[in-house]
This record gives structure tokens, sequence and C-alpha cells, in this order.
């Protein structure tokens, strides 16, 4: 299909609407903005249209991609569900548990689509690790680790503050924990522990999650926040009953240059490959899904369990102690059940 | 006790840790040092131990540790299982020999605390056999965070893989070694972070499972602990024996330090030479570096020659052992530990 005749509302104009808006618009897509700053600004550097309201916008587009800070995804998500939109939300789906299971069951009710920007889960070395657990290569998992560092976002003051962001567990680390649960499964305890340092102006923050598995298997997702020049890497190391499976951003770097002019170092974002760049799959296999397209690989229920599984890390943080977690209650069923009554 | 005029009298007791033939050599090349070796008892037929192992070192050796002690050494490297370590280590300081006694310090409190009592008691040194402390690329890290170059730490992730020990079988028989993996690789990341930060840790939590070498194992073989240090650092070590049985290496022990004014990783057992074995297709890895445990070495006969305690000593060993039993408490109960200074 072609995108030529859609039209897709990006609200917020943010870090992130600087790598989703470009793409929108290669994938042949309208793309309307709308934010409370910074929308005349990002649409000049890409091009795109900017509307006025929230309204205007989704009274002109078919899709709407939610880019916006953390604690209003699902008031945007919300209304654009209710205006008859299809949704693709960045990560985290939504702060609190309770915000996105009602996202879940309105996105059910309503029947319209709702995907969360869970990009790991496009990027090629967590698809590589995702097939060969998955084919069985590596058996019956055992032990997971994962880690993420870069700087510390200070570029909007959000991000600092936990009570809108969920810190570092609730924006960097969720990351991992939802690759983590993607490949080792369902989780049944989650504990975490969590520091910040530096100044106000420098801050930093790390945190490291231990997660149990039903199957058993453990994982440990670590995350820094670091100082401003911390180039972005990532690793993750997999070790099953047939094999193991490791990767390091830092080791797999396919080009090195000494050169006298250094490039900017320091990092918010990974670095990709712009021939396979998995913030563009991302956006393709999600529009492609709303044009009639399959499935995508990572479901509204994968985006709350995230979700939920990093604010019983950040319970975790509070009580001291781990967290374990009643099983899901399948959503779908829980909608039916709530129809029902 | 020694004087210039005659070598050191080193005893090692018991065979039973893989190390005790790697410290006889180290001994039998140095000139200034005599050895005399005993590992009494019966055992495995599959186990190279007792007069055997002497032999083929070309070390001498006594049947049993009443003649070995008798020997007045000036110092005893106690290498036995580690639930013996208390006994040993009590015998050699009662023969007033200073210790160095390989890791961990113990499988209970008491007997660590006991281990320390009686060192004390007897004015002798207690030396715990952590070598990657003893690492060039420690010490640069050391010399680093002394320098600030790091800032303020604030997070640390190391992990000590290896293969399931298999070379002697009381390694894997908690009541001999005190449980799994979180006994046998806990300990060493704990003593780095114990030598480069001096500071206490205040509440672990760890998970654990047994589904590697699920078959051989008699406790845990892959373990994740997290602990919180009473300077606000947080820590995460991986412990597991996740190295398959086929791996062209043991393993390793790797750190990573993050601190406000920058990153430090260290891989400490990486430096190898890379390649191929054409008719299996299976990868070629020789590892190259200094030998760690000489330098452990010389440390602790250069302490044994002035009395002078070095590091790390019993008290590390007790520290980083209430560690490793808090994170079996965890793991046993599901809950985060705190750890009791005292």
């Amino acid at each position: 299909m072609t995108l030529s005749s859609l039209k897709i509302g990006l609200v917020g104009a943010g870090g992130i609407s600087n790598s989703h808006l470009p793409h929108l618009l290669t994938l042949g897509a309208d793309v309307y903005v709308f934010s409370d700053a910074g929308a005349a600004d990002l649409v000049a550097r890409h091009g795109g249209t900017v509307v006025d309201t929230l309204d205007e916008l989704l009274a002109i587009v078919d899709y709407v991609d939610v880019a916006t800070p953390t604690f209003t995804h699902y008031a945007v998500a919300k209304r654009a569900l209710e205006a008859g939109k299809d949704v693709i939300s960045e990560k985290p789906l939504a702060r609190t548990d309770e915000e996105a299971a009602e996202l879940v069951q309105l996105a059910e009710r309503l029947g319209r689509r709702l995907y969360p920007a869970h990009v790991v889960r496009f990027f090629p070395e967590y698809v590589r690790l995702h097939e060969a657990v998955q084919s069985g290569l590596l058996g019956d998992l055992a032990v997971l680790r994962f880690s993420r560092s870069g700087a510390f976002p200070t570029r909007t003051p959000w991000f600092a503050d936990r009570a809108l962001s969920g810190g570092i567990i609730m924006d960097q680390m969720i990351h991992d924990i939802d690759i983590a649960r993607w490949v080792a499964g369902e989780v049944v305890r989650v504990s975490a522990v969590s520091n910040r340092a530096g100044t106000a102006a420098a801050p930093v923050e790390a945190a490291h999650v231990l997660l149990t598995h039903a199957s058993g298997a453990i994982s440990h997702v670590a995350g820094i926040w670091g100082p401003a020049h911390l180039p972005f890497t990532t690793e993750y190391s997999v070790t099953g009953t047939l094999g193991s499976l490791e990767h390091s951003s830092v080791a797999e770097r396919n080009y090195t240059a000494h050169l006298l002019e250094a490039a900017e170092q320091g990092g918010l974002l990974p670095d990709v490959d712009p021939a396979e760049n998995p913030y563009f799959a991302e956006l393709r296999e999600f529009t492609e899904a709303f044009g009639g397209g399959p499935e995508p690989r990572v479901s509204v229920v994968d985006g709350a369990e995230a979700v939920r599984l990093a604010n019983a890390a950040l319970l975790s943080l509070e009580t001291g102690q781990p967290v374990e977690l009643v099983s899901r209650v399948d959503a779908s069923a829980e909608a039916e059940e709530k129809r029902a009554l | 006790m020694n004087t210039a005029s005659r070598p050191l009298k080193v005893a090692v007791m018991s065979f039973a840790h893989t190390h005790a033939r790697g410290y006889v050599e180290l001994l039998l090349q140095n000139r200034s040092v005599s050895v005399l070796t005993s590992d009494p008892g019966i055992h495995s037929p599959a186990e190279t131990r007792g007069r055997t192992l002497a032999d083929e070192l070309g070390v001498d050796y006594v049947d049993t540790y009443h003649e070995l002690l008798a020997w007045q050494p000036d110092a005893v490297i106690v290498t036995s299982e580690n639930a013996h370590h208390r006994e040993h280590v009590e015998l050699a300081a009662r023969a007033g020999a200073h210790i160095l006694c390989e890791k961990p310090l113990a499988t209970t409190l008491a007997d660590g605390e006991a281990m320390l009592a009686a060192t004390q008691a007897a004015g002798v040194i207690l030396m715990v056999a952590f070598p990657v402390r003893f690492a060039s690329t420690f010490l640069h890290l050391k010399a680093d965070y002394d320098a600030g170059a790091l800032g303020d730490v604030f997070s640390v992730r190391g992990s000590n893989n290896g293969k399931l020990p298999s070379a002697r079988e009381w390694f894997t028989d908690p009541a001999l070694s005190g449980g799994g993996a979180l006994v046998d690789h806990v300990v060493h990341i704990a003593d780095l972070l114990e030598a480069l930060m001096h500071a206490a840790p205040l509440s672990v939590t760890a998970v654990a499972n047994q589904k590697l070498y699920a078959d051989r194992a008699k406790a845990e073989t892959a373990g994740l602990v997290s602990i919180s240090y009473d300077n606000g650092v947080i820590a995460a070590i991986d412990c597991s024996w996740s190295r398959a049985e086929t791996a062209p290496t043991w393993g390793g022990v790797r750190l990573s330090v993050a601190g406000t004014r920058g990153t430090v990783d260290v891989d400490f057992f990486g430096p190898r030479v890379h390649g191929l074995d054409s008719a299996s297709g299976v990868p070629l890895e020789l590892p190259y570096g200094p030998d760690f445990d000489a330098a452990l070495l010389g440390t602790f006969l250069e302490a044994v020659g002035t009395g002078v305690q070095p590091q790390p000593d019993g008290a590390v060993g007790l520290r980083t052992l209430k560690i490793v039993l808090a994170a079996q408490e965890s793991v046993a109960t599901g809950r985060t530990v705190q750890i009791v200074e005292g």
C-alpha cells in the first residue's frame, strides 16, 4: 500500500520527534505537527505542516503519533483514540499502571490500534537475539544481562523529575525490561536499586533491576544516565542450556575514526546504520499495520506490561524489597468482563 | 622467624583447591623459599592429589599436617575445601605461621570470625587470596579513582563468569564448598569494590537458578546480585557459571565503573589472540598477560618477611563473605537482606 493519501498527526516536537518526523515523511505520509512549543522549528527542519491545536489536528488526520513527554502520553493517546484514530505512542505507553491499563481497554473497546514505540525491538542485534531464542538455538534460558548507558537527558527538565518521567527505569531501562520479557518471557518478581548523584546542573542517575521470569530465568538490567560526554552504548549477554549470545555496541563498531576534528561525543540515542534505521523500520511496521498489514512485533499489552514492570521496580526502590507480580490479567478477558457488567 | 641467612619456609596445606598447583609452581621458582606440602586423606582416584601430585610437581611432601607444621613453617598457604578453611587456619595460627587463605574466607560467619580471632590471638598475618586486585588494570583504575578522574562513582557492574568447576568434585558439593556460583564468584568482584572504594555494603538482593549444568550441579549455577553501599554506590554482580564446558577459555572477570566524570570498563582477563581451528571451525582463543597469582603471592611473601599485615586481610574476607551469605539468604527468602556491621 502507499501512504501518500494518509495523514498522520505528530503530537510533540521534542527530541524523538526529530527522529519520527523525517521517517514519516519518507514513508510518504502527510504529517501535521501539533506541539505546545517547537512545532514551527521542527517543521522548518524536516517538513510537514504545523497545526495550532490538538482538536484541529484530530480533525485532519487519520493516525496519531504521540511523541510528547511521558506524563502526557495517556491524555493525548486517550483523546486520539476517542476521536477514532489509530495511535502510535512513544514509550512508555503511560506513566502509571492504571493509565496504561485504561488505554489497553479503551483501544480494545473502540476497536482502534494502539502501538507502543519500543524501538529496541527493531534494532537488528536484538532481533537476532529474539530470533535465536525463539528458534531454540540457546535452549532453556538461564541468565540474561542487559546494559544501556548514555548521557543524562538535561535538554528539558521533566526527565529529571521521577514523578513525571519515572526516572531512568521508566524512561531508559524500560527498553531492556521490555526486551528481557520479549526474549525470556513473563516476569514474576522485580527488585531494583537506584542512585542519583552529581549536581542539579549536571546530574547522573543509575539503576540495577533484577527480574525473575516465570520460566525461572533471571535477568539483570543496568542503566546509566551519565555525564554529558558519555557515548550511548548498549550490551547484552544471554546464556541458555544450549548456548550463549552476547553483544556490545562498542565492540561491534564498523567505522572507527581518529580524526583531528573529532566528532561530537555524548549520546541520548544510539548510533544506527542509516541503511537499516530501526526508527524507520518501526514506523513503517506500525503504519503498514494501520493500512491493513500484519500486526507489529510489539502490542499494546506489551507496552502496558513494560510499564507495569517498570513501576514494580520503582515500588521496589520505595519499599527496599523485591516486588512479587500477580500474573497479568489478560487484557481482552478483562475488557470482556467489563462489557458483561 | 626467618632471617636473610635461610630461605623462607612455606607450607601448603591441602591440594583440594586447584590453585594449590599454581602456588607450588610459583614457590618452586623462588630461590629464597623452601616448600613443603601435605594433602592427607583418601582422594578420589579421578583426581590427582596427595603424594602423586607432589611427585608430579617435584615438591617435598609429608603425609600429615602434624608433620607439616612440625617443620615450623614461616608461612602456610591454605588451599583446602572452603568448609575446612577454619580448621586449617586455626592449626596454622597455633603453629605461629603467617597465613594466606584461599577465597572465600569461610562458608559461615562463625567460621570466618573464629579465623580472625585465632590469627589475631596468635599475632600472625591472615591474607585472603583475591588475586584480581593485583592486576595492573585494577591498579590503573584505582589510580584514576583516587585521583578523582571518575568524579563521584555512583554505579558499578561486575561479572565473574566461568565454567562449572570440574577438576575437583568438592567445588559443587555445598557441604564442602558452601554453595554454588554465589560462593565461588561473588567475592572476587566484592573484593575489587572493597579495594576501590573502602565502602561498607548495606543491603543485598540476589536471584539464582540451577538451569545450567543442571545434571551435575548440587547448588545454584547462575546468580545475579545487587548491592547498596554506604557511600551511595549501587553495584550488580553476575557470578554465574555460564561459560559452556566446551568454551575455549575458562571465563573472565569484568568491571564497569560509572562516575560523574566518566566511566571505566575493565576486562581483567580480556587480552587474547583470536583464531580458528581449521579442522573443526572452533574458535581459538589464546589469552595472555601477567599472572595475578604471582603478584598476590609476592605480596604475601614480602609481608611474611616484614611482619606487616598486607591487604586483602581477614576483615576483607569477612566482609565479602557477609555479602555472599546475605545473597544466599536473599535467594532463599526472596527478600532484600540488610548487612549488619560488626
